[in-house]
């Protein structure tokens, strides 16, 4: 083993914020070396420095030991670096090969888009991948896409390879799947750089773990000597509490979903005669392998699409599955979407107004011919201060300045200051760091003790298991089984996939 | 905070061997700058364009010193009547163009509106409607509907159809203007005089001066910025447009009546044009005539443009471009100096301040 890449006391700074603070590291050839922190530790700052991408305020960048300046991504590709980033850099109207070939430009274009399109069918048949060459990126699913974009820098002729949260978007299968090939890729001489703040695959996959906290590395071990406890210990800088929860009460039934259906645009039935009810101060999980439906149940639930027939019936209020979003929101119904920057956020505006928006037309803040700017602000700085929401400089600063689950914590802390009687919530700690998933999920539990029905759909298994009361297992846009608590993990498991 | 404060990549990018002489120019996406930081960028943007235009205009032969003697002369009372009332109509199209951009819609049948503002204010008086006392208020009511109503056209095929806006009311500008020739060569033509206008207005229904020089079409503007400025910055209706153009799936989602609000924005858009239309014929025309909107489309834009969609800023920039365009007068009669050198320094003074967008978003350092 060789080291390969090595950076030393790397600083960087954006707009006075101090992003990287003396990080230092290093990779070997032939290992899969995990990069673990939490959100907004620096992990992604730091190797997107490795990659070229931001030129560094001070500190050193080895590699193989001698000492280079990396004048954008071109030069680190020149040195063997690639980076598959978190958000794919693929053009969407392109072709596999047209992608590959735009970032491995050859001298001739159709001569070389004959020899990319052979390097790309070698280098698949190798990886054990199924993509075609010339399939356009806008057809594919996103783990297909990310094949793609570890096909694209390895024929490059990468020998340091970074993964950002290459596992965030994909579920479990496809997960373990794309780990295995990356420790046979370490395995082949490649050395491998994972970030990721998933405790399971650093302890499964990685050969050495460095921790960052605060801009900073904190320590470097070996994952399989040290336990779970230790390394969250490490990245967070305390343990965690699992959340406490009183045993269900067994309220009246609140929510009662009744054959809801959904017909896609493109014809593809994507809700189908789907029933459940919640009570209250009930958590109801809905398990399932994502695309049978999840997604357009909570946009059904929330008022983001109009369900082509069934009910969803409140208690109180009575069927709303034609309701407006404003109605909805009377009736009380919080909503956590999975896609927090395009459904629950206006990145561009501040703080203190993205968590008005929701009870500006109770006249909370002031009337409709004049807004009352210091209520806002009031409630917005005690909301930041209830909800732990950190990196927050000003409350009017913008929302979009938020780390993935600061921005969260500003998302429930708006869902939740009117005390809401039904909360969906879809995929809530979705990209988020321990810390911050723990809060998410003890925000959950609260909701539920104070008496709010709550439907949590999540691909996480891991996080329907921990919180829910009931478990519903979705599968081709129904209700395949129900399981109450404690569930049966392999059961829930096995109906995932036996009608899936 | 990673992938949120992205940065470009570097704009030069010497070979790995040279570059550690020379370093890299990097480029950083800034997260908020001092208002008066911003202040400063653009006031240095709006000087160096300046600088740019007294350049060409002393190639053109006017040196910089007649060039400021001009515009002093501009500013003399006399002349200063003459720029406020053409600031007033230029304000009122700046509204226009600065509330419907808030929302994202792309107002280009600003002429169009003003063509139906002065229709429905000459048809008050043409067809003699209410006692002489409330004729005036009663015109530029009417205005406002007019131009309000026309802009509801796009508006409906744009929300039921999805017709692009840019196009549809680019085009209805046409189909009002020749809506206006049929009347103007028809019905509504002077019998006195055959001219294609409409007779002139009774004295009651024009806009004259309230003393020291100042055209009441002036007070029109002004409390049109102060009613844009309250609706913008102060009321609810401001913060649901906000939200709308931010992120407009978002402010569904959440609540925010996003349908309602829009249609309002932008019917206040047209009412703006349609009061615009309203000043101009009833001030300095005292009659409907064929050309009273033309060319306001692009000023409207401008001011919009310049001002970032801020009402008060609006008056400001509004009363600037005024002042541009009677010095331009000014050049083309005394100086023989064509009108397009005006619309010339325009699109300069605009690019120049464009630019200072890009130092305001963006901080460029060298890195060793």
């Amino acid at each position: 083993m060789s080291l390969a890449l090595q950076l030393v006391g790397i600083r960087k700074s954006f707009d006075g914020a101090l992003a990287l603070d003396g990080a230092s590291f290093e990779s070997q050839a032939g290992e899969v070396h995990a990069l673990l922190g939490e959100n907004g530790a620096g992990k992604s700052s730091l190797m997107n420095v490795a990659a070229g991408l931001y030129a560094p305020d001070a500190g050193s960048i080895f590699i193989d030991g001698v000492a280079v300046s990396l004048s954008g991504p071109a030069a680190a590709r020149q040195h063997g670096i690639g980076m598959v980033h978190q958000h794919f850099k693929l053009v969407k109207p392109f072709t596999v090969a047209e992608n590959v070939l735009l970032a491995n430009r050859q001298p001739h274009f159709s001569s070389g888009m004959r020899d990319i399109r052979a390097t790309i069918e070698k280098q698949v048949a190798e990886l054990k991948f199924a993509i075609d060459p010339d399939r356009r990126i806008d057809t594919m699913t996103v783990a297909e896409q990310q094949q793609v974009e570890i096909v694209k820098v390895l024929v490059g002729g990468v020998r340091i390879l970074i993964l950002d949260e290459p596992t965030a978007v994909l579920t479990d299968a496809e997960a373990i799947g794309l780990l295995e090939i990356v420790q046979r890729l370490a395995r082949s001489g490649t050395a491998v750089v994972l970030v990721t703040h998933k405790l399971h695959e650093v302890k499964r996959y990685a050969d050495v773990v460095t921790i960052m906290r605060g801009g900073k590395t904190v320590a470097r071990l070996d994952p399989r000597q040290s336990s779970a406890a230790q390394l969250t210990e490490l990245t967070v800088g305390q343990t965690l509490a699992l959340p406490e929860r009183t045993p269900h009460r067994g309220g009246p039934t609140r929510l009662n979903v009744g054959a809801l259906t959904y017909t896609r645009g493109d014809g593809r039935s994507m809700l189908n005669n789907l029933s459940f009810y919640v009570r209250a101060g009930e958590i109801y999980g809905i398990a399932g392998v994502s695309g049978n439906g999840q997604a357009e149940l909570a946009e059904a639930l929330i008022g983001a699409i109009e369900s082509s027939s069934g009910e969803i019936w409140l208690d109180g209020v009575g069927d709303i599955s034609r309701a407006s979003q404003a109605k909805r929101r009377e009736a009380a119904i919080a909503a956590i979407p999975a896609d927090r920057y395009a459904y629950a956020l206006a990145g561009s505006l501040p703080i203190t107004d993205n968590l008005a928006v929701a009870q500006i037309r109770s006249g909370r803040y002031g009337s409709l011919i004049r807004l009352d700017r210091s209520a806002m602000r009031r409630d917005a700085v005690a909301a930041v201060r209830d909800y732990d929401v950190q990196g927050v400089r000003s409350i009017n600063q913008k929302a979009s300045l938020l780390s993935g689950g600061n921005a969260q914590k500003l998302v429930i802390a708006r869902e939740f200051s009117r005390a809401p009687e039904v909360v969906v919530a879809h995929s809530p700690s979705r990209g988020l760091d321990a810390r911050a998933c723990a809060a998410v999920h003890q925000s959950l539990i609260e909701a539920r003790e104070r008496g709010a029905a709550i439907v949590l759909i999540s691909e996480d298994l891991d996080e329907i298991l921990s919180l829910s009361d009931r478990i519903g297992v979705m599968t081709r846009g129904a209700i395949a089984g129900e399981f109450a608590r404690p569930a049966d993990r392999q059961a829930i498991g096995r109906a995932m996939v036996d009608h899936g | 905070m990673d992938d949120l404060s992205r940065q470009a990549g570097p704009l030069i990018s010497p070979a790995p061997s040279a570059s550690r002489r020379l370093g890299r120019l990097n480029l950083d996406v800034r997260q908020d700058l001092a208002p008066w930081k911003q202040a400063v960028f653009v006031g240095a943007s709006l000087m160096s364009g300046l600088a740019i235009s007294i350049a060409i205009l002393a190639l053109a032969g006017i040196a910089p010193l007649t060039l400021a003697s001009e515009l002093a002369g501009v500013l003399t009372t006399e002349n200063l009547r003459g720029v406020l009332i053409q600031a007033a109509p230029l304000i009122l199209v700046g509204l226009s163009a600065s509330l419907a951009f808030r929302i994202g819609f792309w107002n280009l049948g600003i002429e169009g509106q003003m063509v139906f503002g002065g229709i429905f204010a000459a048809a008050i008086s043409i067809y003699d409607v209410g006692p002489p006392t409330t004729r005036l208020l009663l015109m530029g009511a009417a205005a406002a509907l007019g131009g309000a109503l026309w802009v509801l056209l796009p508006v409906f095929l744009k929300i039921r159809f999805r017709v692009n806006e840019i196009i549809a009311t680019l085009l209805l500008n046409y189909v009002a203007m020749y809506f206006l020739f049929h009347l103007l060569y028809g019905a509504w033509q002077d019998s006195k005089t055959a001219f294609p206008q409409s007779s002139p207005f009774r004295p009651f229904e024009r806009l004259t001066d309230i003393g020291y020089g100042v055209n009441s079409g002036l007070v029109i503007a002004i409390a049109g910025v102060l009613a844009a400025g309250w609706l913008i910055h102060l009321s609810r209706i401001g913060f649901y447009t906000r939200f709308i153009s931010a992120n407009p799936r978002m402010a569904k989602i959440v609540g925010v009546p996003v349908q309602a609000t829009t249609v309002w924005i932008i019917a206040a858009s047209g009412a703006c044009a349609g009061l615009a239309g309203f000043v101009n014929v009833a001030s300095q025309e005292g009659r409907l005539t064929q050309s009273y909107a033309n060319g306001y489309v692009f000023s409207g834009v401008l001011i919009a443009f310049l001002s970032r969609n801020d009402p008060i800023v609006v008056a400001i920039v509004g009363f600037l471009i005024a002042v541009l365009f009677i010095t331009g007068q000014t050049l083309q009669v005394f100086y023989q100096i064509p009108f397009t050198m005006v619309q010339m320094i325009e699109a300069i003074i605009v690019m120049a301040v464009a630019s200072s967008e890009f130092l305001i978003r963006h901080r460029i350092r060298w890195i060793r």
